[in-house]
């Protein structure tokens, strides 16, 4: 699978990349702007993405900016229902209605740090992006 | 993120939402549970209850609470559907309470910080059976299944950070020797390692790795850091590591706000929200306090050795609210500070330097007389504050009652009166356990089987009544039962047995006399110990809990009719209006509710047995007397010769229709007691129920009335 | 405050460390013996003894309660905890909070000496331990020779302890 990986904290982006190189190809943006740069850049090449990675706070543009550019470039080009992106944000920031607010905006899993690597492996397999 | 978010918190929020559910659920069910069926209200709030802890558990990958709560919502969806006639309540009602149980159970490990681990395949399997049991009905019937309740995986999930902890913060410090060479870099290497764990920090000096001149700041002031993490002390240090040149590393604990003050003066602090003008800050702020927005987030040009600062700062709080959550550590403290309080308003009101002659003191008593209403207020506001219904405390006794009942195979009602009566806190922590015990006692022991009652002309089904009442500052908590009630010559034998009574007959004593027996140690009359009540922890341990609140529990009981088990516990413990008074070079606080009357003393009206014991003459009325300092073995005072006592005052105390005629030398005054206890080193004595610091710093010793009365019926 | 007892405390202060205080005993006089408490064990020190409220129906050698701002501690009298005479409190009496397994207690004593370290190899147990006897000797565990005289190091737990617990 393709990944794509937005993190600005160079530990936790060491960290995500340490475990999601092992599932498939891992891109890394430090920003959320690059990020959606990167996610149009593939979806032109007729690569897209199987999961996106997003830190909430990030320089530039933040998670939450850069999840909602996201669904909206996907709506554009016409991919709605589980064909859209995995998207899986990871964030320190676990009030409720920070989760209800990225829920809404369409990212599919909510992610408290520090990861649960566990409870992660079960969430991608769960979504079928690992067996 | 300046806030305190604790409350808000994904994880908390489905903990609390979920027990608030599972607790209203349990409530409905105990109260249906002597019904014939559920009413519909009743199906629907089980169902949704169900359903939303499937869903939300679902959300958050609690899996055997999502399976448990799905089984349980088809049953009431099968229930609410096609309304089958054959369902056994009783079983549904157990049914509702194990999953009730079993989802507590994990709620409970989840809030500890666990994993949700139980295994719920058993539960799982008994309420297939159930639902297969009463479908079968229907299928007899040849009547039509409703539709399956479709169970939609959500599309959607969340996952709770690792760990599980709540945030803490910590000060650490790195002090290197004197020789370190590139000290900077050296604590690099340990922001770096800490960085893997923490979830914000922050460190000083800020430009470790841009100036090498940091380093002799290092060397000279230490390398200090404020960190934001889930992980513990010894965590944080190990994280730091033993790099060489160290030579010590503090790692302290500290609060939110120093770790939000950072290491700046709060002037210094840069400002980050860059607003154009006031019109757009309002606007700005409007739109924060409902939710985050996207680009709230963003992080603005992050320095090194500083926290992560965002674009805006996070906003203050949500829409007004009529109630709000407090800690109940905060609430503790904020007693035990208007305690200090009042003590300190004692020091200030008495002090000695107002007492030269020749002050004018008016504007001062003026002032002081306003100073003492607004601390009377504060404490009233306070007490009320502390003051919670014994609502929930009443209806654990409910399950208590079904429970016990049900394993034993009696069928017993619970009636409950007066559960919003209102006591402290601390009060209401204190009496669960007791309480408890005496339902456990009276469904197990008190009420007899179906069978006895039935062959006694009685009603098969036995009758508890739990009841809460206030009267005369006092609250009173009766457990009463229509059981076959005590026997006094068998607790009487036993206590003789026991060397309780010496070789006093039994007519000797007053039925409620002979009941006290039951709560002496060791003292069962059951001779086998049930699992209910008994193993080992018998009615003592009640009396002992319920006097560690200066509280009194009194029995009676008519044999074949029942008993009656009255608990009478203070309203509250904190702060009593108390008379302080000199005995001897000692002085006392009595409660101001407890005195009756002041007497001069004079010689007439004393009575003297032979035997040496006092009593007291008043309006043709005898009372007994003690004085505390023969009583107490203080120095006599000076002011009775030999211990007569001309010149003092005799105080007359009331306890439970109870009077006993005090001797004192003076007294001081009236004022709020603080009560404190006494240290447990000195061991419990009789007629003393605590300490107290008085305005001056001296230290007053509170007398316990009720003990005074029946350590003297004891001599 | 007498000047002796300013570097005392200044002792205790710097002794506050972990490390720094292995070793090291408050030393005090009652009649004609001086004996040692471990520093770990002193909270701190009172230099007039403040006023005392009795308590009754106690054993004799508690003295009472005293009031440390707000805090209220017993105090225990070591002499008469010792079997000996009561002594007449003067101004140079003093009392030494200890904390003993979170139970605060203040043991009054005729006069506060200094701090020493002792090495521990150079403690000797008690020559003979009487069984039956009610005085010191059974809450000391062991003597220590400084100079020319014998200190008693006491053990606190002990001689806070309750006698039925002997």
């Amino acid at each position: 699978m393709k990944i794509l990986l937005a993190e600005d904290d160079f530990a936790s982006r060491k960290f995500m990349v340490n475990y999601l190189e092992k599932y498939g190809e891992c891109d890394i943006t430090v920003d959320g702007e690059e990020a959606v740069d990167a996610f149009i850049m593939a979806l032109e090449d007729g690569e897209p993405y199987d999961l996106v990675c997003l830190d909430v706070m990030m320089p530039v543009i933040d998670g939450y900016q850069a999840l909602k550019a996201i669904r909206d470039i996907e709506k554009d080009h016409g991919i709605a229902g589980d064909d859209r992106v995995k998207i899986i944000m990871t964030t320190a920031l676990n009030e409720e209605r920070n989760v209800k607010k990225a829920f809404e905006m369409g990212c599919t899993v909510y992610c408290g740090k520090p990861i649960d690597v566990e409870k992660f492996q079960m969430i991608l397999k769960k979504l079928e992006l690992i067996k | 993120m300046a806030e305190d978010f604790n409350m808000e918190n994904m994880l908390d929020i489905f903990l609390y939402e979920s027990s608030q559910l599972l607790e209203s659920l349990e409530n409905t069910v105990l109260e249906k549970k002597d019904e014939d069926c559920f009413d519909e209200p009743a199906i629907d709030e089980i169902f949704r209850a169900m359903h939303t802890i499937k869903g939300s558990s679902a959300i958050m990958m609690y899996e055997n609470i999502t399976k448990v709560s799905h089984k349980l919502e088809d049953i009431f969806y099968y229930i609410r559907e096609s309304h089958p006639d054959n369902v056994p309540h009783l079983e549904l009602v157990e049914h509702v309470l194990d999953v009730s149980d079993f989802i507590t159970g994990e709620l409970d490990k989840i809030r500890d910080g666990g994993d949700p681990d139980g295994d719920e395949s058993g539960i799982v399997e008994e309420l297939d059976e159930f639902l297969t049991q009463i479908k079968s009905g229907i299928e007899k019937a040849g009547e039509e299944l409703p539709p399956e309740n479709k169970y939609e995986e959500p599309s959607q999930f969340y996952i709770a950070p690792a760990g599980g902890g709540s945030v803490k913060y910590y000060k650490a410090s790195i002090y290197f020797r004197e020789d370190t060479e590139m000290s900077n870099i050296r604590a690099y290497t340990s922001v770096y390692a800490l960085k893997e764990i923490v979830d914000d920090m922050e460190y000083m000096p800020d430009d470790i790795i841009s100036n090498e001149n940091s380093a002799d700041t290092i060397i000279e002031d230490g390398f200090h850091m404020l960190i934001k993490c889930k992980h513990s002390r010894e965590e944080i240090i190990d994280a730091i590591g033993d790099t060489s040149g160290m030579e010590r590393v503090e790692v302290n604990e500290c609060s939110q706000k120093e770790f939000e003050m950072g290491f700046h003066e709060p002037d210094q602090e840069p400002i980050v929200i860059e607003l154009d003008d006031k019109e757009k800050e309002k606007k700005e702020e409007k739109k924060i306090k409902t939710e985050p927005v996207p680009g709230d987030y963003v992080v603005k040009g992050k320095e090194t050795g500083k926290g992560k600062k965002l674009a805006k700062n996070q906003s203050k709080s949500g829409p007004k609210q009529s109630y709000i959550s407090v800690n109940i550590e905060k609430m503790d403290s904020l007693m035990d500070m208007i305690g200090e309080l009042v003590i300190a308003e004692a020091v200030v009101l008495q002090n000695p330097d107002l007492k030269v002659p020749g002050l004018d003191l008016t504007n001062f008593q003026k002032a002081a007389s306003q100073l003492s209403k607004i601390t009377t207020e504060l404490q009233d506001v306070i007490m009320s504050m502390r003051m919670m219904p014994l609502t929930n405390t009443f209806q654990k006794m409910n399950r208590i009652v079904f429970d016990v009942s049900r394993k034993l195979g009696k069928d017993i009602g619970l009636d409950v009166i007066g559960e919003n009566t209102e006591v402290d806190k601390n009060i209401i922590e204190h009496i669960s356990d007791p309480l408890m015990h005496l339902i456990r006692n009276s469904v197990d022991h008190g009420i007899e089987s179906k069978e006895e009652r039935i062959a006694a002309g009685k009603n098969p089904r036995g009758k508890i009544t739990l009841q809460a009442k206030n009267e005369g500052g006092k609250v009173y908590v009766i457990v009463k039962d229509d059981g076959k009630g005590l026997n006094k010559h068998v607790i009487y034998e036993k206590a003789k047995k026991n060397g309780l009574v010496g070789d006093r007959p039994i007519t000797d004593f007053t039925d409620k006399e002979i009941y006290q027996f039951i709560t002496y140690p060791g003292f069962s009359t059951k001779e086998q110990v049930t699992e209910y009540s008994g193993r080992g922890v018998g009615m003592d341990v009640v009396v002992k809990n319920i006097q560690a609140i200066g509280g009194k529990l009194e029995i009676d009981s008519i044999e074949g009719a029942g008993s009656e088990m009255t608990l009478k516990i203070p309203l509250t413990l904190a702060i009593i209006n108390g008379i302080v008074m000199l005995v001897g070079n000692s002085t006392f606080v009595i409660e101001t509710n407890a005195i009756k009357e002041f007497v001069r003393f004079s010689k007439e009206m004393l009575v003297r047995e032979p035997g040496g014991e006092e009593y007291m003459m008043l309006r043709g009325e005898c009372y007994p007397f003690i004085r505390l300092n023969q009583r107490f073995h203080l120095a006599p005072p000076e002011t009775a010769e030999g211990g007569d006592g001309e010149e003092g005052i005799v105080v007359v105390l009331e306890h439970e229709d109870e009077f006993i005629c005090v001797y004192i030398d003076e007294l001081i005054g009236e004022q709020e007691i603080v009560v404190k206890p006494i240290p447990s080193y000195i061991k419990k004595v009789q007629g003393l129920s605590g300490c107290t610091q008085l305005g001056d710093g001296s230290i007053a010793l509170i007398l316990d009335i009720a003990g005074l009365i029946s350590g003297n019926e004891r001599r | 405050m007498a000047e002796e007892n300013l570097e005392e405390l200044e002792a205790l202060e710097a002794a506050s460390d972990e490390d720094a205080q292995k070793g090291k005993y408050m030393t005090f006089q009652i009649g004609e013996e001086c004996y040692g408490i471990a520093i770990s064990y002193v909270n701190e020190i009172i230099n007039n003894i403040p006023a005392i409220a009795a308590v009754p129906e106690v054993d004799d050698y508690i003295k009472g309660l005293i009031n440390i701002r707000g805090k209220i501690v017993p105090v225990v009298d070591v002499k008469v905890r010792f079997g000996q005479e009561p002594f007449e409190y003067t101004d140079r009496t003093c009392v030494i909070v200890i904390d003993v397994k979170s139970t605060m207690v203040g043991l009054i004593v005729e006069k506060v000496a200094e701090v020493i370290t002792v090495d521990e190899k150079e403690i000797i147990p008690p020559p003979s331990l009487n069984q039956t006897s009610n005085g010191k000797e059974k809450y000391v565990f062991g003597l220590v020779r400084v100079g020319e005289d014998v200190k008693l190091l006491l053990n606190p737990e002990r001689l806070i302890g309750d006698e039925a617990l002997d």
